[in-house]
């Protein structure tokens, strides 16, 4: 039993990962577009695309 | 059976601990851990990861040396050179551990494993970079499962850099009271209401504190498979939110050295003096520099390949010298340490992280410019001063600055002058305690001394 101890610090963020993965799917999903946009573009302007 | 002893902070993790035998260090894989420990070493990502210098470098020994029933292998990692703790780094330091640490976790996914802990502890400054150190906080990916050290991650890393970027203010103390990191609800209650513009920091820090809080009134939430996109997008998120935030904590010392050059050639002539000096002295190996301010001095030592702890209480100095450490690989440990307030041993029977005092004990202690800080703007007597550097190290070049100094009566301006002790005749006698004075020079037309000085023992 003492090792399912050491699990405990994550186990109450489950809820909340699974929120917070929700959320940034969508946010992701837009951001990657506009990236993918910018970077079309940059190709044509010779910008480096800015990708983080 | 030889005997072994346990690391005093080795004891949450089952799969092995860290301990001493005949005066090397060595951590125990226990058989409870084979398995993730085999696709560590199967996968390629120890190798891949030690050759990256993202972590630190450790020889699998087949020898069961605590005779435990539990063990599996031995590692013998790699010494370091000075253990530090995160309340003793600069926000930079913080930071490049946090993306170490997701670096780190992005590396793992992609081999089909995972960080089971993700705590500021699991990093040490090595070799002038911040290095992974915990060999045992790899374990392979369930997909269904969210990542169990996400809370730890936020408490631990995010919240605290969070609340220096928004504050702009070294908030290092902080660390020390929470060593398991800044408690959600408190630490949103002080971040301010811009901060909930950021989408990362809303989601991870503000939302998070409430889903956290109302999660633990209603116990058994139903539970649907994650998956790994989603973890993905959870580490990435926390990668930019990191990247984003800011402070090298610019306030009262900063430029210091362009200052005091100005002062007729004062920085010049002490670094000759201080060159001329240390061939004379037996072979140094280790030193610690008090109250280095942007390292100078630290520098000086680190070009002769002397391992050199830089210590000041100024955030800005020490950022700026850890850029430079990291940049060219100097064997400086650039550390905020408040001499007025070193840090004290903490954790389990206040043993399982020592005390700063008790883990430095170095060849040669540079004080330059900095008795008067300790003796004027903290009111401590020259007995404590020349007590902390003998405890600090053994040889001392140390500057004496007298009362007429500019310095010293700009200091006098603000408090009242009850320094009557503050004489250099008082400071020969306290000294001259522990230290034997075996050189002394005036330092061009400043007024100042340096003075060299070997413990009594010797």
């Amino acid at each position: 039993m003492q090792h399912l101890l050491y699990i405990d610090p994550g186990s109450g963020s489950y809820l909340i990962q699974a929120i917070v993965a929700g959320v940034l799917g969508v946010a992701f999903f837009f951001k990657n577009i506009v990236l993918m946009v910018r970077h079309f573009f940059s190709r044509f302007f010779g910008r480096k695309s800015k990708v983080d | 059976m030889a005997t072994f002893q346990r690391h005093p902070s080795s004891y949450r993790d089952p799969s092995g601990f860290v301990f001493y035998k005949d005066n090397g260090l060595y951590r125990q894989v226990n058989k409870i851990y084979r398995d993730d420990f085999n696709a560590l070493l199967e996968s390629g990502l120890f190798d891949r990861l030690v050759k990256q210098e993202k972590l630190l470098h450790c020889e699998l020994l087949r020898e069961n040396l605590t005779g435990s029933p539990d063990w599996f292998c031995t590692l013998k990692p790699e010494p370091l050179r000075f253990v530090t703790y995160p309340h003793e780094w600069c926000f930079a330091m913080l930071k490049d551990a946090a993306l170490l640490t997701l670096d780190i976790m992005e590396e793992a996914r992609a081999t089909g494993m995972i960080l089971k802990d993700a705590t500021p502890y699991n990093v040490q400054l090595h070799k002038g970079r911040m290095i992974f150190i915990d060999t045992l906080s790899f374990e392979k990916y369930d997909p269904s499962k969210p990542w169990i050290a996400y809370k730890q991650f936020c408490e631990a890393f995010l919240l605290p850099l969070a609340l220096m970027h928004f504050s702009r203010l070294p908030l290092q103390p902080l660390l020390l009271s929470y060593p398991e990191g800044i408690p959600l609800a408190l630490g949103r209650s002080w971040l301010p209401w811009k901060s909930k513009w950021q989408l990362n920091t809303y989601l991870h820090l503000h939302l998070n504190a409430v889903v956290t809080k109302e999660q633990q009134r209603s116990i058994g939430v139903e539970r649907g498979a994650f998956s790994a996109k989603k973890l993905d997008n959870i580490v990435r998120s926390l990668k930019e939110a990191v990247t984003s935030y800011t402070y090298n904590g610019k306030d009262t010392w900063s430029g210091y050295y362009n200052e005091a050059s100005q002062r007729d050639d004062y920085l010049a002539q002490k670094k000759e003096i201080v060159t001329r000096w240390l061939p004379s002295l037996p072979a140094i190996c280790s030193a610690i520099d008090v109250g280095a301010n942007e390292g100078l001095f630290s520098e000086l030592l680190a070009q002769r390949n002397v391992p050199t702890i830089a210590a000041d209480f100024d955030h800005f100095s020490i950022s700026q010298l850890y850029e430079k450490t990291k940049r060219d690989r100097l064997p400086i440990t650039p550390l905020l340490i408040d001499f007025s307030n070193p840090s004290p041993a903490i954790g389990v029977n206040n043993t399982e992280r020592p005390s700063f005092l008790d883990r430095v004990h170095t060849d040669l202690v540079l004080a330059l410019a900095v008795v008067h800080h300790l003796a004027i703007g903290k009111n401590i007597p020259f007995e404590s001063i020349v007590q902390l550097f003998r405890k600090l190290g053994e040889n001392l070049i140390v500057e004496f600055v007298p009362k007429n100094d500019e310095k010293i009566q700009y200091m006098l301006q603000q408090k009242k002058d009850i320094y009557t002790a503050y004489t250099e005749e008082a400071f020969r006698t306290a000294f001259s305690v522990h230290y034997r004075i075996v050189e002394e020079a005036l330092i061009g037309q400043s007024g100042r001394t340096l003075f060299l000085m070997t413990p009594h023992e010797a």
